[in-house]
């Protein structure tokens, strides 16, 4: 297993986490914690999350990065 | 902008109606629906529309429809369903659509906001059940978000790789007034962002290539490309294959053309491109059914990727370069003359030396001599749609096709029930053109009630049915993998098909012995309304060549 840690910046739309958590799942990817707030400001929030996978992480940054409300996604650390 | 300033602004309008304005902004003509509780300020307000509304017999005959509609033409297919029972019946459309990427946007009826959340009757979290089959969705929670959200959802539905997007609107909001302008909507910004493209290393390894396959995938009609990949076929004249999805994009008369790909492809096909030193792959990804045993599947081939969706590059196989973005651009690009004039005789060879037969001893009707029959005769720009099993990889194998948008099968999900109510949106889609929709005895059942739609609008739609009284891709496997142990199967206790068509004043005849083919094609050809024509096969016909699970293109079986 490796562990990942992603940060991800969306607009603060409908179910947005739920969507995330929902592809992290189906792309065979484990949640070992995860943290998130919104800038009500601008409306964007920022999502930590730390998950681990035998998968390559890119596969998950790219079908995160196809969501619509997502605005980057970047991996911190690959251990 | 102008299309929208158009729009009479300060319009007093309810939800409902809102909603029909906005669908005939996008150029919408008709939707495939069902009402119910939750949906009934919508279906009022359809009432002054000049939408032309399809009514289906089940919410999945409607989603169907609406793919079917799509997938024939370059619309986006719409369907309407109400909260509960009729969100869930679109599921397995909205999957569909998913998986095969189609551009469809659904609106589903829910129960007023107040009530959300409280289990009211017909409450279902449909919002919840899109996340995983649509490829976005939205819940209208304000009136004044209504028009934004409709717009927004078919820019989402068009753009990039195209798919089903889904609308859940609250009975409230349907009826909730507003005094509606336009002219002031925001577009929602293109988000597919592709890095520039740079083919210098896709030159230089298809310039080495020796032995190279063109790989052709649903993409390439999707992105309206038919004509340059046909241009790049003839000016690199590179040995090509298709996938399911991608039947019609490859001119059927290229000398070049090997067939489909993959368990059920050609042999030419599958040995070319285990052969390969190149896989130049546009459009497609690579699905399992396409590859068999992928770390064995064209082993010695480099890749040159192009598609759309970043996602795809690299997910199931590497690519040596990635091509991304629009086809109509992209394919020019690389679309060189080459020197493989001996790889070219090699696959033309293979090509003709491993060519359908179709002399099947007996006076049974062969399945694949039909539709050869009905491919060879049927007018041009018939559109053809399939169900799911043994039928369908037939029609696949033994029909040609001009276009992708004249052969419509499920092919990502295998859903069957498609083929029916998808002839059914192609023929609203194109009325004009003749519409078959091929099926076999058991997809055929799975969506029956379609025939009162095509009674109800007289729509003249051809069906064959190939009979063999079992549920037959299951039964071959059975036969193949299980030992013979025919579990479930057995379908020999179907209704009096002929009987069922009358029943909807469809006209139908079935025919039993292979003398019998020639005028009952003609007959169901030459008839101007809806025909059923039902030909009883032997139940023991398999489809060939069949390459087993997890194995090896080149290891495909090809009888018993």
């Amino acid at each position: 297993m490796n562990n990942y840690q992603l940060t991800i910046t969306v607009d603060d739309k409908q179910v947005v986490l739920e969507r995330i958590l929902q592809v992290t799942r189906y792309r065979g990817f484990l949640i070992d914690g995860i943290s998130a707030d919104v800038n009500t400001g601008t409306n964007i929030g920022t999502i930590h999350l730390m998950v681990k996978s035998e998968r390559p992480i890119e596969l998950l940054v790219d079908q995160i990065n196809k969501l619509i409300d997502i605005k980057s996604v970047s991996v911190d650390n690959n251990t | 902008m102008n299309r929208l300033k158009n729009m009479a602004s300060d319009q007093k309008h309810t939800g409902g109606s809102l909603l029909f304005a906005v669908l005939q902004e996008h150029g919408v003509k008709h939707v495939f629906g069902y009402p119910g509780g939750a949906i009934m300020p919508i279906y009022d307000a359809l009432y002054d529309s000049e939408v032309e509304h399809y009514l289906c017999r089940h919410e999945q005959g409607a989603a169907f429809a609406a793919v079917g509609y799509a997938r024939a033409s370059d619309k986006v297919g719409v369907c309407m369903a109400t909260s509960g029972p009729g969100a869930t019946n679109l599921i397995t459309g909205l999957a569909d659509a998913l998986a095969d990427s189609i551009p469809i946007v659904a609106i589903t009826g829910q129960v007023p906001t107040a009530a959300m959340g409280s289990d009211a009757f017909q409450e279902i979290d449909v919002f919840g059940l899109s996340l995983a089959c649509t490829k976005h969705s939205f819940q209208v929670t304000d009136i004044n978000d209504l028009a934004s959200v409709l717009h927004q959802a078919f820019a989402i539905a068009l753009e990039g790789r195209q798919g089903p997007v889904l609308v859940d609107i609250p009975k409230d909001i349907q009826l909730a007034e507003i005094n509606c302008s336009l002219d002031d909507l925001s577009q929602l910004p293109n988000k597919v962002k592709l890095p520039p493209v740079d083919v210098t290393n896709a030159i230089s390894l298809l310039s080495k290539a020796k032995k190279p396959i063109l790989y052709v995938g649903g993409g390439v009609g999707m992105a309206n490309a038919i004509d340059e990949l046909r241009e790049f076929c003839n000016k690199t004249g590179m040995p090509c294959v298709s996938t399911l999805k991608g039947l019609g994009a490859i001119d059927p008369e290229n000398e070049n053309y090997l067939g489909m790909l993959g368990m059920h492809g050609t042999k030419a096909s599958n040995l070319a491109v285990q052969e390969s030193d190149l896989l130049v792959v546009v459009g497609a990804r690579f699905d399992d059914r396409v590859t068999g045993k992928l770390d064995e599947f064209a082993p010695n081939a480099k890749v040159i990727h192009f598609d759309i969706d970043t996602a795809e590059i690299n997910k199931r196989r590497k690519a040596d370069a990635a091509i991304l973005g629009d086809l109509k651009i992209n394919l020019p690009a690389l679309a060189i003359p080459l020197s493989i004039a001996d790889w070219q005789k090699r696959c033309q060879q293979s090509k003709a030396d491993n060519g359908w037969r179709y002399d099947h001893p007996g006076e049974k009707i062969y399945a694949p001599a039909v539709l050869k029959e009905i491919s060879d005769t049927m007018p041009k720009n018939t559109c053809v749609t399939t169900d799911v099993g043994q039928h369908q990889m037939w029609a696949a194998q033994h029909m040609l096709f001009n276009d992708p948008s004249d052969f419509l099968t499920s092919g990502g999900m295998g859903t069957m029930g498609f083929g029916l109510p998808a002839a059914i949106g192609a023929q609203v889609s194109r009325p004009t053109d003749c519409v078959i929709a091929v099926s076999g005895d058991g997809s055929f059942m799975m969506n029956v009630q379609e025939l009162a739609t095509i009674k109800r609008f007289q729509l003249p739609v051809k069906i064959l049915l190939i009979d063999n009284a079992k549920l037959g891709m299951v039964r071959q496997w059975q036969d193949l993998f299980f030992n013979g142990r025919l579990s479930e199967t057995d379908l020999s206790d179907n209704p009096d098909f002929i009987m069922l068509a009358n029943a909807f004043d469809i006209k139908a005849k079935e025919i039993t012995k292979k003398s019998e083919v020639t005028a009952a094609v003609a007959e169901m050809l030459d008839h101007d309304g809806a025909y059923l024509l039902k030909i009883k096969i032997d139940a023991e016909d398999n489809v060939w060549p069949l390459v087993p699970p997890n194995t090896a293109n080149d290891k495909m079986m090809e009888s018993i």
